[in-house]
């Protein structure tokens, strides 16, 4: 039988044909950005105050690891609970350049008004008791050598969970650790990592975790309205350039095998796949996302410590993710905006509390209650999470 | 009152009259305290009859008195003179008198004696307490009773003063009082306050106290404390030697502590080492010693010129600033190192500042001394046996440390155990992941908590909250199991999330009913105190019992597993639920009840981990990624291989601490990081499940 070959404008065209949740989503998001914007208080009638334009924007980065955990979990079935410590890991690249360089400018302009003009090292020095003073010590650490540099923080921070993914990924791919024992080990990353965060001589300011990261070396004077909405298209763009890349390598033959791999791995190595390969292949991938969510994420945050990077940030992640629906990254960026956002809203108080008569529900106190139960009752009844309802639809239609 | 007062005031002088007559005749004083001690309040009557029976007691026999016991009030009385006005020749005669009588309070006489706290009245040469009052007024108080006697201004009564010669003979007094007492426990106590700050005057005491002993034990006590003493403080140094001869091999604090203090050094420095000096160590700067801490020390007993830092370079620039120039040098150029060298230079050829220390300068001047450590002990003989002695002990004690780290490393791996030997039913043997099994440990300690709360004695509370906390975990297993679990068993990394649901559902339920705050969970009496086994090791008794309860567990779990029929039917449904079912076992039922068991020891784990760590909502959730890793890496499905789990991970967990003890959480970072690499080598686990019961 012929099989016309395909070019690459057909190629192109079906991609989109064949997925077009893609179409959809970039339209959604491109429409959300938009309205933000000129709801927002800096580019438009100030509807939305600062502080929300954050917290949406923060959602954005959220939804870009949510799918990055949908393409390892959902597609290629490696239940990982170690994707937070990435994102975590990309927050600690970027902040230890926007603290070490905003701390620097501040030095430098004290230091400057003395009569005679400081030596590096003195702003060095100045800097570093500055930073570290908080867990008493006034030497800047090893890993601190080039945080003055952007261009090698930046670079941290693809590299830092990108080769830790690899590097971890390979061990634990090579040795065939799989299913329940590969969350538990990657648990264990995780939870080892967030120690050794966690002490206050690994050159990471310990439970301190870096601070004042939303104010952005170089751009001091300007406004923070102005500053959350250039990370909210940031974010937003990283969150559209994701989802595309992601629906790009599931759509095609790539994502046929890791699919297959979750679904009988042992048959597709007898294939001839190499499946190490695909594995740690995603798994690295998506870490590299994690990160750079995270180093879009913390910025808006201000603030990072160890606590964020606990294993348990990671198995919410997976929450968000089965609740908005496995195998679809729509259903992921559903997932992680709606049960983040309800979570924020809930637990910031901004929640009307429920008077029962006999009982208060206050929020505060219950939201985790209702978080957990409701997820119990979606993994027991609704396995395919809210994003099943679009196929419910769509069967309908 | 006033009326009162005044009557009471004849009536001591009547009393003083009768005590005149008899002093002749050799009587023993009787209670003078009866008359004075209540005299604020007592009505008229009372007084009176208080008198009648003071002189009747004063007509009877002497030696009827001297058999209760003498009054402290009354020895004094006999040595009254010399009581009064002290001097270091008299004060043996009071001493002889008040160790001959043994009246109580002795004691604590002769240490307000020497604080000069004691009075004398001098109407009547009776001697007080006294306490300040208002107004500079001051409330004598009885020696005996310990009762307010009346108030008076300072100008009334003379306050006794002992010189310092007297006091010394007093204090030494004191510990020969306690070292000489009849009570056993008295003179183990003072040998223990001796060496807990050891002086060289108690050596003769010690030495006739030694004499006169008794008792074996406190003899050999006191010899041991004798030798410490005479390591430290003897004048003849073959006697020292001796002394510290006889303490090698000591491994108690005490014995260390006396060696390190004959040990101790200072740093000193010479043009050449002098004579008579006992050189511990020669530090060769630069090596060693650093060349500008050694510079620093020479510039600080102002042989050599001050070294001038970074910050005294600038601060000397900052100085000489002319015209926007420091010695030529325009000041915007002066931000390297180099630039502000050559300034400095600049200006110091123009002789505004001190010259410049250079690296070769500091070098030359260090080169003309020799730094060295010199034991203030100046007998060489000594601090070598000293130094000997200590050097025995060394193995001993390293063994010993090893032991106590060991013992550590069996207490924490018992908790470990404890922790996850439900799981290892739950998880092991039924391969269900149960995140909430953290939340049952935490159900178990919030239930002995709340037994604690309702039975206030600890051990009955104990023993309630035990069995109940199963039961109550118990069931919550079973409901787990009924309404979740058993929809999920095909769907493993589900299951995980379920339960996890349900985990920060319990958590967040505890936080709300118990708040957030650490609730206590006391051990009852005999199991709060440690056992020491010497100064080196001691356990405290709940890691006992801990490890106790661990090991009974271990084998109720081994019994339950392979000599029950309920054991037989896990197993069977274990291995292969169809085949089972068709044997006619229940798989449901089976299921149900394994789980319910794991999940009750779980809640057995969390009372005796409640009473070594703290009632948190948050506790399970600090053990639950530990006890998988202690499954995980003894190997699944095996209740041993749990237990070589907690084992090694025990071990190396204080492994790690013992290298750096300062921190806990490396310790823990680095033993999540060797598992990590354990399970690439042994992804089964310690104790791997060969065949068809490794069910893959």
């Amino acid at each position: 039988m012929y099989i016309p070959r395909q070019t690459a404008a057909q190629t192109r065209r079906s991609f989109l044909r064949e997925n077009p949740s893609v179409l959809w989503f970039m339209g959604l998001l491109g429409l959300f950005t938009l309205g933000v914007t000129i709801l927002s208080e800096a580019f438009g009638i100030g509807v939305i105050s600062t502080n929300l334009v954050k917290i949406l924007g923060m959602t954005l980065c959220l939804c870009l690891i949510a799918i990055a955990m949908d393409v390892v979990w959902g597609y290629c079935g490696i239940l990982s609970l170690g994707h937070f410590a990435f994102f975590g890991l990309g927050g600690y690249a970027i902040g230890m350049w926007l603290m070490y360089a905003r701390t620097e400018i501040v030095i430098r302009d004290s230091l400057g008004r003395g009569t005679i003009p400081p030596t590096e090292t003195e702003v060095s020095e100045a800097v570093a008791a500055q930073i570290f003073g908080v867990v008493g010590s006034s030497e800047l650490p090893l890993i601190w050598s080039f945080a003055g540099s952007l261009p090698f923080q930046l670079a941290m921070v693809v590299l830092v969970p990108g080769l830790l993914a690899l590097v971890f990924g390979w061990l634990a791919f090579r040795s065939r650790v799989t299913g329940v024992y590969l969350s538990i080990l990657t648990q264990a990353m995780t939870l080892a990592l967030s120690l050794y965060l966690f002490q206050n001589d690994t050159g990471l300011r310990g439970n301190n975790g870096l601070s004042g990261l939303q104010n952005i070396p170089g751009f001091l004077d300007v406004p923070q309205s102005i500053i959350s909405v250039w990370f909210f298209w940031a974010s937003s763009l990283a969150l559209g350039a994701g989802y595309l890349l992601f629906a790009w390598l599931v759509s095609g033959k790539f994502g046929s095998v890791i699919r297959a791999i979750r679904d009988n791995e042992a048959r597709v190595r007898f294939l001839g796949y190499n499946v190490e390969g695909y594995k740690l292949f995603v798994f690295t991938v998506t870490a590299i996302i994690s990160g750079i969510a995270g180093a879009l994420y913390y910025p808006q945050a201000g603030i990072i410590n160890p606590a964020e990077i606990a294993p348990i940030a990671s198995i919410y992640l997976a929450v968000w993710v089965a609740i908005g629906g496995r195998g679809r990254l729509y259903g992921a960026v559903i997932g992680a905006a709606l049960v983040s956002l309800l979570s924020s809203w809930l637990t910031g108080g901004g929640a009307p509390n429920i008077d029962l008569g006999f009982f208060r529900i206050v929020w505060t106190d219950w939201w985790l209650v209702l978080l957990g139960l409701g997820f119990v009752l979606v993994t027991l009844f609704f396995p395919k999470g809210i994003g099943g309802l679009f196929d419910y639809l769509v069967r309908k239609s | 009152m006033r009326y009162v007062r005044h009557c009471n005031r004849e009536l001591r002088a009547a009393y003083i009259e009768l005590l005149k007559q008899d002093a002749g005749q050799g009587a023993e004083f009787p209670l003078p305290d009866l008359l004075v001690a209540k005299d604020m309040t007592m009505p008229r009557h009372a007084l009176l009859a208080t008198l009648a029976l003071c002189l009747m007691f004063l007509w009877t026999p002497a030696s009827v008195a001297a058999q209760s016991e003498t009054p402290l009030q009354d020895v004094l009385q006999t040595v009254q003179e010399q009581v009064a006005r002290p001097s270091r020749a008299q004060v043996a005669a009071v001493l002889d008198a008040l160790q001959a009588a043994d009246a109580p309070g002795t004691m604590e006489f002769l240490n307000r004696w020497a604080a000069r706290d004691v009075f004398e009245r001098p109407e009547d040469g009776l001697f007080f307490y006294a306490r300040e009052g208002e107004s500079r007024s001051l409330t004598l108080i009885d020696l005996d009773t310990g009762a307010d006697v009346a108030e008076v201004t300072s100008r009334d009564v003379n306050q006794i003063r002992v010189n310092a010669g007297v006091r010394r003979e007093i204090e030494g007094a004191l510990v020969t009082f306690e070292l000489l007492a009849p009570d056993r426990a008295r003179r183990l106590a003072a040998v223990r306050t001796i060496a807990r700050s050891p002086e060289a005057e108690h050596i003769p005491v010690l030495e006739s106290a030694l004499a006169e002993e008794q008792d074996g034990a406190v003899a050999e006590r006191m010899a041991r404390v004798l030798d410490l003493l005479n390591a430290r403080f003897a004048t003849d140094g073959a006697a020292r030697v001796a002394a510290i001869e006889g303490l090698s091999g000591d491994i108690t604090t005490e014995a260390r502590r006396a060696l390190n203090q004959i040990l101790s050094t200072r740093s000193e420095f010479a043009p050449e080492i002098p004579e008579g000096v006992n050189v511990a160590r020669i530090r060769t700067p630069g090596e060693d010693l650093d060349l500008i801490a050694a510079y620093a020390r020479l510039a600080e007993a102002d042989l050599v010129p001050p070294r001038q830092g970074r910050n005294a370079i600038r601060d000397a620039l900052r100085a000489n600033v002319v015209d926007g120039e420091v010695g030529g040098i325009p000041v915007h150029q002066l931000d390297t190192d180099e630039m502000r060298r050559a300034a400095y230079t600049a200006l110091e050829e123009a002789g505004s500042v001190a010259p410049l220390v250079t690296q070769s300068d500091m070098e030359a001047a260090v080169a003309e001394y020799v730094f060295f450590d010199a034991y203030i002990e100046p007998d060489q003989a000594v601090t070598d046996a000293a130094r000997a002695s200590l050097d025995s002990t060394r193995t001993a004690i390293s063994l010993w440390q090893f032991l106590g780290i060991s013992l550590d490393a069996l207490s924490l791996a018992s908790i470990f155990f404890l922790a996850a030997i439900g799981l290892a039913i739950t998880f092991g043997v039924m391969r269900v992941i149960n995140m909430a099994h953290g939340e049952f440990i935490m159900m178990g300690a919030y239930t002995g908590y709340v037994v604690q709360t309702v039975i206030p004695n600890l051990t009955t509370s104990l023993i309630v909250a035990l069995p109940l906390a199963f039961a109550v975990t118990f069931a919550a297993g079973v409901a787990m199991e009924r309404l979740v679990i058993r929809h999920l068993y095909t769907r493993p990394l589900e299951t995980l999330l379920a339960t996890f649901g349900i985990s920060i559902a319990l958590q967040q339920l505890a936080k709300n009913i118990f708040g957030t705050q650490a609730r206590p969970l006391t051990s009852p009496d005999w199991l709060a105190g440690a056992i020491q086994i010497n100064d080196v090791v001691s356990v405290a008794s709940i890691r006992v019992a801990i490890f106790v309860m661990a090991i009974g567990f271990l084998l109720l779990l081994l019994f339950i597993l392979n000599r029950t029929r309920l054991g037989l039917e896990v197993r069977a449904v274990t291995q292969n639920p169809g085949m089972a079912a068709s044997m006619g076992i229940n798989p449901d039922r089976i299921n149900m009840l394994t789980f319910g068991l794991g999940s009750g020891i779980a809640g057995v784990a969390g009372v005796s981990i409640g009473l070594v760590a703290q009632v948190t909502s948050e506790m399970g959730a600090n053990y639950i990624v530990q006890s998988f890793m202690t499954v995980v890496v003894g190997g699944v499905g095996s209740v041993f291989g749990t237990l070589a789990g907690a084992g090694l991970i025990g071990a190396l967990q204080k492994g790690i601490e013992w290298f750096n003890p300062a921190n806990t959480l490396a310790a823990q970072t680095y033993m999540v990081l060797f598992i990590i690499l354990f399970i690439q080598f042994r992804p089964k686990g310690i104790v791997a499940l060969k065949g068809r019961a490794a069910g893959d």
